[in-house]
């Protein structure tokens, strides 16, 4: 059953979601049915024929938990291994085998095709995890108990698709003792969200699809691709963050504040901005965890004549990687590249404009710049669509 | 030269600001003085005014917003 789209799951969701509310009225903690919930939930997400008698569990479900199984082991083991020394190449063997189950589960289309290696949400929880091993390498992370870790990779609100909360924030709200306040203040957020989701998700991303994105689908020629691009560009935002509001807004009611994925992305002035606004758990991933390492490491070693060079490579890594990430069609590693080439040259204009000044700085300026950034970013969505692009027929 | 002063003096010269000197409340990155790449030269370049290496370069936007913030995250991480 997919999350957060159809009438029957939102009923399903009651079973978890109103004991949650009240046991963390009476209690301080609600670890047990976080587990709980979680567990209850992810059969239900991952099983087919639940409703047929005798229910049957989907090749996801065991899937999934032998995934789980899989991290909790390698986790532990480094922890271990960690605490003796730190090793550059245990930490790449750890990262390798952290990633070996999502990209067998991209590769399976070309190695075995018909079968069925990942599940639904592997991709994130995978960051997820690797999160997890990387805190472990730098020592913010020192122990991760299993049940702690389970929760945390296993979280059913958000195992689908995101947002890609950090386990060191995970683990505070884990630990954390409810106030009533804090009670009261977590359900004030979790209504908010819910209802706004509903708004974005099932009113504003519907109508979006059948009366626009849909009929311009089905048409051919420039303009209906420029159409097309709009609609595709809209609704792709208010699904998603809806989605993510829902996730978010659930979460809440378990008392853990996962963080936000949108902040008016449409209001960027300019392509750094739209990254720090879109699907914002996945990009300051990628900004912390890839850009700011690789070209730490070339800086430190001067691998380069010039920074700049390092920060281009940077770009080029780690939005090819959030193409790859997507998928392994070809318009999803055009699509990445399309960004870095776009922050690239943002560094460049912005570093050639702070002495020429040509680029101002008011509301006109600005209203210029949102413009622009608006019309970049569609662009982008239309290759993510496959629309146009070299898998177009 | 006090760390507080030497962290100013590297940001000044990073962030190619001044200003950073006296303001110490300036909004960094929403006043577009320091992005992604600039994060990464001042890493660098603490380390080597105060010759120590981060293990751990995985702090959020957040701790480094102001002038101030990166003075008090740095006096933290020296142990002072």
């Amino acid at each position: 059953m997919i999350p957060y789209a159809t009438f029957t799951y939102f009923g399903v969701l009651l079973y978890a979601v109103v004991p949650a509310v009240l046991l963390g009225m009476l209690f301080r903690r609600i670890r047990v049915w976080i587990l709980g919930a979680s567990l209850l939930m992810i059969l239900v997400q991952y099983s087919r024929g639940l409703v047929a008698w005798p229910p049957t569990l989907g090749r996801e479900f065991w899937l999934l938990c032998g995934y789980a199984l899989f991290q909790l082991v390698l986790v532990s083991a480094f922890i271990r291994i960690r605490q003796r020394a730190k090793r550059r190449g245990v930490f790449i063997a750890a990262l390798t085998l952290g990633l070996l189950p999502l990209v067998l589960a991209k590769a399976q289309p070309y190695l075995a095709p018909g079968s069925l290696w990942g599940f639904a949400g592997i991709s994130y929880v995978t960051f997820r995890a690797l999160d997890v091993i990387i805190g472990i390498q730098d020592h913010t992370i020192t122990s991760a108990p299993p049940l702690e870790l389970a929760a945390f990779l296993c979280f059913f609100p958000t195992l689908s698709s995101g947002p890609i909360d950090r386990f060191r924030r995970f683990a505070g709200d884990w630990e954390r003792r409810r106030t009533r306040a804090a009670w009261l203040e977590d359900l004030d957020g979790a209504a908010h969200r819910i209802f706004t989701a509903f708004l974005y998700k099932f009113i504003l991303a519907a109508l979006i699809k059948r009366y626009w994105l849909d009929p311009a689908a089905a048409e051919h020629g420039l303009w209906a691709t420029v159409s097309y691009m709009y609609a595709y560009s809209l609704y792709l935002f208010f699904d998603f963050a809806g989605y993510s509001l829902f996730a978010i807004g659930i979460s809440y009611l378990f008392g853990i504040r996962v963080p936000e994925n949108f902040n008016r992305p449409f209001l960027a002035t300019n392509i750094q901005d739209f990254w720090n606004r879109w699907h914002i758990s996945l990009s300051t991933w990628l900004r912390d965890r890839v850009y700011r390492r690789f070209t730490l490491a070339a800086l430190r070693g001067r691998w380069f004549k010039d920074d700049r060079t390092a920060s281009y490579l940077g770009f080029l890594l780690s939005f090819g990687l959030m193409g790859l990430w997507h998928g392994t069609r070809s318009f999803y590693l055009l699509y990445g590249l399309y960004h870095a080439t776009l922050m690239a040259a943002y560094e460049l204009f912005s570093q050639w404009n702070r002495e020429r000044r040509v680029w101002g700085e008011g509301l006109g300026w600005r209203v210029a710049g949102t413009v622009l950034t608006f019309h970049v970013v569609c662009f982008g969505f239309l290759l993510f669509s496959g629309r146009i692009g070299p898998d177009h027929a | 030269m006090s760390t507080a002063e030497t962290v100013l003096n590297v940001l000044a010269q990073v962030s190619r600001t001044e200003a950073v000197r006296d303001h110490l409340d300036l909004r960094l990155y929403d006043q577009h003085l320091l992005d992604s790449l600039a994060t990464v030269r001042l890493i660098v370049a603490f380390e080597e005014a105060f010759a120590i290496q981060f293990d751990d370069v995985e702090f959020e936007r957040e701790d480094w917003a102001t002038p101030g913030h990166i003075v008090a995250f740095m006096e933290q991480r020296l142990g002072k």
